[in-house]
């Protein structure tokens, strides 16, 4: 046998004193597929993150190809060929697949370490190649299929020829059939090629299809690994809980009761469901069986009001059910038990009582007051019908196991009484005792005469619970069944997605849950990505911007024909949109990072003061100049770290910056002006160049390289790459810390240059010099296209929006609107530039 | 209960505050004067009625920077109303309470309905409504508010038996502030209103899967903020018997501060009235001393950012390490 290309031996690891590994060891070996199992929470994806470098370890030895290594980062673990491929592949959506593939390996560099696109697009077509895939490779990652998404995960993990490692978390949750076989086949072809191929799922008999070895892990502990002719599913199960499992089968309902909950023909909004038709009767469990993406939590979800129903109906005790908020539905005896309980269903850091007693909590007030007896009172019921183990009802929930969360919110929703109970994953994620206890209190509910909707991917569990089984799948009712007579093999063969669906809206909309298109695919792994329109909107907020100047321009003209359309009035307009603009492009740039700035202007004035008055004291203007943009960028530095050290949004630190920074030049000045500054000095910026105005001039040449940085260089893509996603930034192991001082930095360094370009313009500091140019500067960035959000900005765009705004300013003037009402206009552009953008991009992601 | 008392934020701040106290009165002349104080307590009426407003906002993880400039709009709008339209005061100050909420329910439509981030949101409007406010009064004060109305701001209820030969009056408004922060106190922390604002802030998502119209309650919230700035601006142009366009400018950072030191979590989901009282006595402590002391009020503003960044970066590195 070869030796191991990967060894993790005794690998210990807790986070906050709870323990989530315990001496865990794994042993991958060149060229085989090796399974890793374990119910969740056993500690599969903390030895991940250890593996692929995310997580340092507490204790343990890691060691690949026989060597002892120690992790840093995500690329610390890419250089040795080791790689993660996870199930919710979370790309950059706002960057090309190519980026995606080579942004933590290395974008081709072509001259004066630019970027060379049409190279990193072959470099990434080629590293397709090596998989057999076809991918185009300048298309949006956002508007991928999750197939096509992991295909290029995985091949820009392989691709590069050293991979020797890697793993693939849970790959085909969200895969139909034919994917899963695509796959499949490519994961064999990397077997054969040596590389040795961690497989971690759920799914037991995929599990055991493909992988040659398997590890089960239990509580943080790798209790076996053995050849995976060795094992059966009932072997592994019986190895992950620790014992054999039996399901308690309890006695049935029956189907005799009324009918409690009645939909009719019901389809969603996004095509995630289509002409649903189904009834619960009082008494009675009915399973909704299916796999993940078939349809049925939106439908929940749709029923409770969260979303709308684009056609059909549904009653509740024959009254129609008309939700439109889920508040509506609670009152009309609807409730829902949510799939994902650390997102949707509790408050993490509140007590216990507060998380019991939120749907009731109305009901236990009087005049608005929260009467605190009844609300104990309460909660205390719940707590003991539920058997939830707890210190006291104000524990923070957080600190329980996940089967006492869960049990915790079950019990918030039984508590409102509901005619119908929606039940979704009720165990997903629960240890095997609360597992138990949440069925006996689904049967008790049924028995006391609810109506229970089970939606369930656990097989065993609705055979044993329900009365009746429906299945779903591809957004469809696909049978009715009785589990007793019918049997489980009929059941999960009507659960299975069928690839020739003609409809599949649905696995798209289900599962990216970042792609931009819900018109989805046809289902098998070839299938049609959508298209990306984001390449082209930025192109087009371009030029809509020049088609609004140049309407503006023209509407100016007719109006005052001797005033506006002259030379000195064009001059002046571009003087005025110089300034903001220069400072706009350090805006963009912190903008796209994600952050933002607002103490701008009090740092140009404070700069403009310390230059000026350098150079009235008879130093050279590179001197000033130098001392201005040392000063902005250590502001700019400053403001970075006090919001990176306080984990505040650097707006409110920006905010007391705009204070401090104004008060300090206040203090520098004493509130005296300067004037009267030397010659050369108001020769930097004062004066023509060729015929144009030089402040015009270094506008044009910082726009352009503003341009460079953002589209051709690492910096740049990175910053980028941070703001359209800070989760996926850390996967690939960008440090935040290090690309918001960057851009933080660089903006000062701008804020400076302004302000010695401002002082030498206009020739005096006054103590409100730079006031209101944060606003300017920012309407002029969000104008431009850049997403206030972080993730894309357009320098050209921030100059034409610069442009703009001067414009409108200057018509303003023309107008003779009194200048008291230009921050009324900057606000507005501003707020009509980003509610714009929001509701287009909405419109976008509803196509 | 004691150890747990002396644990809590509340506690640690009320001894911030007695410590401050007392260096300031043994250190700084002319600073312990129960007449001068009370007085005093009429500047922190504005801010405190914002901050108050601000610990709702912030405690749904949201933000709202045109508090003063909406507070600013509505003294400008009032004075208009009686100085050019002629309106009596009464209609006039409604008037400045109408503007408050229609400015806040712009902002909380925006917000709740096309979702846009309420930091940009109310960071565009804190520049719209300033604006606003400018142009309408040309930058221009406006005076001559009839002694009733003035009384609001600069009238006293009786004097403070027991504070000595000079005995101090107990100003009007700050009988209004306390007041209204009797009222939030109850509204957050003994309501459902202030239990899901809470919840909101803490986790969203959650929030709206737990039945609580989110939207609807975020609307209501920054309408509700809207409002109460357009009552702050009654009580602060009574104060000053002026209104002024560029009137309380930074005043949402002072807001923002009180509650930041207040120990409301700036992510939101944890809040704290008393806390944000408690803030807003300590600064205007501090700031009063150290005006007192001859600090010049540029450095006095430096000082209230400093404290704000200081607080932050504490609650970040103390909130580490405790459970939450």
């Amino acid at each position: 046998m070869e030796p191991p290309i990967l060894t993790l031996t005794d690998i210990d690891m807790s986070f906050g004193g709870a323990p989530a590994l315990r001496r865990a060891s794994l042993r991958v070996l060149p060229g085989e597929v090796h399974g890793l199992v374990g119910e969740n929470g056993a500690g599969k994806s903390t030895l991940i993150n250890i593996a692929t470098g995310l997580f340092r370890p507490d204790g343990g030895v890691m060691e690949v190809a026989g060597e002892a290594v120690r992790l840093g980062s995500p690329p610390d673990a890419a250089k040795l060929g080791i790689s993660v491929v996870h199930q919710e592949a979370d790309l950059f959506s706002q960057l090309s697949i190519a980026e995606n593939m080579l942004l933590a390996r290395g974008l081709v560099r072509g001259p004066a370490g630019l970027i060379d696109w049409p190279g990193t697009y072959r470099e990434a077509e080629r590293m397709a190649g090596v998989l057999g895939e076809e991918l185009d490779v300048r298309r949006q990652a956002g508007g991928l299929t999750v197939a096509r998404r992991m295909m290029a995960e995985i091949a820009a993990a392989v691709g590069g020829g050293a991979a020797r490692v890697l793993f693939l978390d849970e790959p085909t949750a969200s895969l139909t059939q034919n994917e899963s076989a695509h796959l499949f086949e490519q994961v064999r072809r990397l077997r054969d090629a040596g590389v040795g191929i961690v497989y971690v799922s759920h799914r037991l008999d995929e599990v055991l299809e493909i992988c040659d070895r398997i590890t089960v892990m239990r509580d943080g502990h790798t209790v076996e690994t053995r050849p995976a002719g060795d094992c059966t599913v009932d072997s592994l199960v019986a190895a992950m809980v620790g014992r054999e499992m039996h399901l308690e089968t309890g006695p049935r309902g029956g189907s005799e009761g009324e009918v409690r909950l009645e939909v009719t023909g019901a389809s969603g909004s996004g095509g995630a469901f289509r002409d649903v038709s189904l009834q619960v009767r009082a008494g009675e469990v009915l399973g909704l069986y299916g796999f993940v993406g078939a349809g049925r939590s939106e439908l929940a979800q749709a029923l409770f009001g969260l979303e709308p129903l684009a056609a059909g109906s549904a009653t509740i005790d024959g009254a129609p059910l008309r939700a439109g908020s889920p508040r509506e539905a609670v009152d009309a005896g609807l409730a829902y038990l949510p799939e994902d309980r650390l997102v949707q269903g509790v408050f993490r850091t509140h007590p216990l009582r507060t998380n019991a007693s939120v749907a009731i909590l109305r009901r236990l007030s009087r005049f608005g007051l929260v009467r605190g007896g009844r609300e104990r009172e309460q909660t205390r019921s719940i707590i003991d019908e539920m058997r939830v183990r707890s210190t006291s009802m104000e524990q923070a929930i957080g600190t329980l196991s996940g089967g006492n969360q869960q049990k915790v919110v079950f019990g918030r929703w039984s508590a409102t009484n509901p005619k119908v109970l929606i039940l979704d994953e009720p165990t997903r994620g629960v240890d095997v005792g609360a597992k138990a206890e949440i069925h006996r209190l689904i049967r008790d509910l049924a028995r006391a005469g609810t109506a229970v909707l089970l939606i369930s991917s656990d097989l065993p569990e609705v055979m044993a619970l329900s009365d009746r089984v429906s299945t779903m799948s591809q957004g469809r009712i696909t049978g009715t069944f009785d589990p007793v007579k019918d049997g489980e093999k009929a059941i999960a063969s009507a659960a299975v997605p069928r690839a020739s669906g003609a409809d599949s809206g649905t696995e798209a909309r289900a599962t990216n849950g970042r792609a931009t298109d819900g018109r989805g695919t046809n289902g098998s792994a070839t299938g049609g990505d959508t298209a990306a329109k984001g390449g082209r909107l930025p192109a087009m907020r371009e030029l809509g911007i020049v088609a609004f100047i140049v309407a503006l321009a023209v509407v100016m003209t007719a109006l005052k024909p001797g005033e506006f359309a002259t030379r000195q009035n064009l001059v002046d307009i571009l003087a005025n949109a110089a300034m903001p603009a220069i400072v706009a492009q350090g805006a963009i740039l912190i903008i796209c990072a994600g952050g933002i700035d607002i103490s701008v202007g009090s740092v140009l004035g404070l700069c403009s003061a310390v230059a000026a008055t350098a150079a009235r004291g008879g130093a050279p203007p590179a001197l000033c100049l130098g001392l201005a943009m040392g000063l902005g960028c250590a502001a700019g530095a400053l403001n970075a770290a006090t919001s990176l050290l306080a984990r505040i949004h650097p707006i409110i630190v920006t905010l007391a910056g705009i204070s401090i920074y104004r008060g300090l030049l206040v203090t520098f000045t004493g509130g005296k002006d300067i004037q009267e500054l030397p010659h050369a000095y108001r020769m930097l910026a004062d004066g023509n160049l060729l015929g144009v105005p030089k402040v015009v001039i270094y506008v044009l040449v910082i726009t352009f390289v503003a341009h460079l940085v953002l589209t051709r260089t690492l910096a740049g893509r990175r910053v980028l790459a941070l703001g359209g996603s800070e989760t996926a930034a850390r996967l690939i192991g960008l440090s935040k810390a290090r690309l918001t001082l960057f851009v933080f930095g660089v903006s000062g360094l701008l804020v400076g240059l302004t302000a010695v370009l401002d002082t030498a313009y206009y020739g005096s500091v006054q103590a409100n010099t730079g006031e209101g140019m944060e606003m300017k500067a920012i309407a002029a960035a969000v104008i431009g296209g850049t997403n206030i959000m972080g993730g894309r900005g357009s320098a050209l765009g921030g100059l034409l929006g610069a442009f703009l705004v001067a414009m409108v300013y200057n018509a303003l003037v023309l107008l003779a609107v009194s200048s008291f009402w230009q921050n009324l206009f900057v606000g507005l552009l501003i707020l009509l530039a980003v509610t714009s953008d929001t509701l287009l991009r909405r419109k976008g992601a509803a196509r | 209960m004691i150890r747990r008392l002396l644990r809590s934020r509340e506690a640690i701040l009320l001894l911030v505050l007695i410590a401050l106290f007392a260096v300031l009165a043994v250190k700084v002349e002319g600073f312990f004067d129960a007449y001068n104080l009370l007085e005093r307590t009429r500047y922190w009426v504005a801010p405190g009625l914002l901050a108050a407003a601000m610990t709702f906002v912030i405690a749904t993880g949201g933000i709202d920077l045109s508090v003063a400039s909406v507070l600013a709009l509505c003294g400008i709008v009032m004075g208009m109303r009686r100085r050019d339209a002629g309106w009596p005061m009464p209609a006039a100050a409604g008037a400045a309470l109408a503007a408050g909420l229609a400015a806040g329910a712009a902002n909380g439509a925006v917000i709740s309905r096309i979702q846009v981030p309420p930091l940009v949101v109310t960071l565009a409007t804190m520049s719209l409504f300033r604006g606003a406010a400018m142009g309408l009064s040309q930058a221009k004060a406006i005076g001559d508010f009839p002694p009733g109305f003035l009384w609001l701001g600069q009238g006293s209820l009786c004097k403070v038996p027991g504070t000595g030969a000079n005995p101090a009056d107990l100003p009007v408004p700050l009988v209004i502030l306390l007041a209204v922060y009797a009222l939030a106190w109850a509204l957050m922390h003994r309501s459902w209103v202030g239990r899901f604002t809470e919840l909101i802030g803490e986790n969203e998502t959650a929030a709206r899967f737990a039945a609580i119209d989110v939207r609807r309650l975020k609307f209501a919230l920054y309408a509700s903020v809207g409002l109460l700035c357009g009552f702050a601006a009654l009580l602060h142009t009574a104060i000053y018997a002026t209104a002024k366009a560029d009137t309380a400018a930074g005043m949402e950072l002072e807001a923002i501060t009180c509650v930041v030191v207040g120990g409301t979590r700036i992510s939101g989901g944890h809040a704290s009235i008393v806390g944000t009282l408690l803030g807003l006595a300590i600064l205007g402590i501090l700031r009063f001393g150290l005006e007192m002391a001859g600090v010049s009020s540029q450095n006095i503003i430096i000082l209230v950012g400093i404290v704000l960044v200081a607080t932050a970066i504490i609650n970040e590195r103390l909130g580490r390490s405790a459970v939450r």
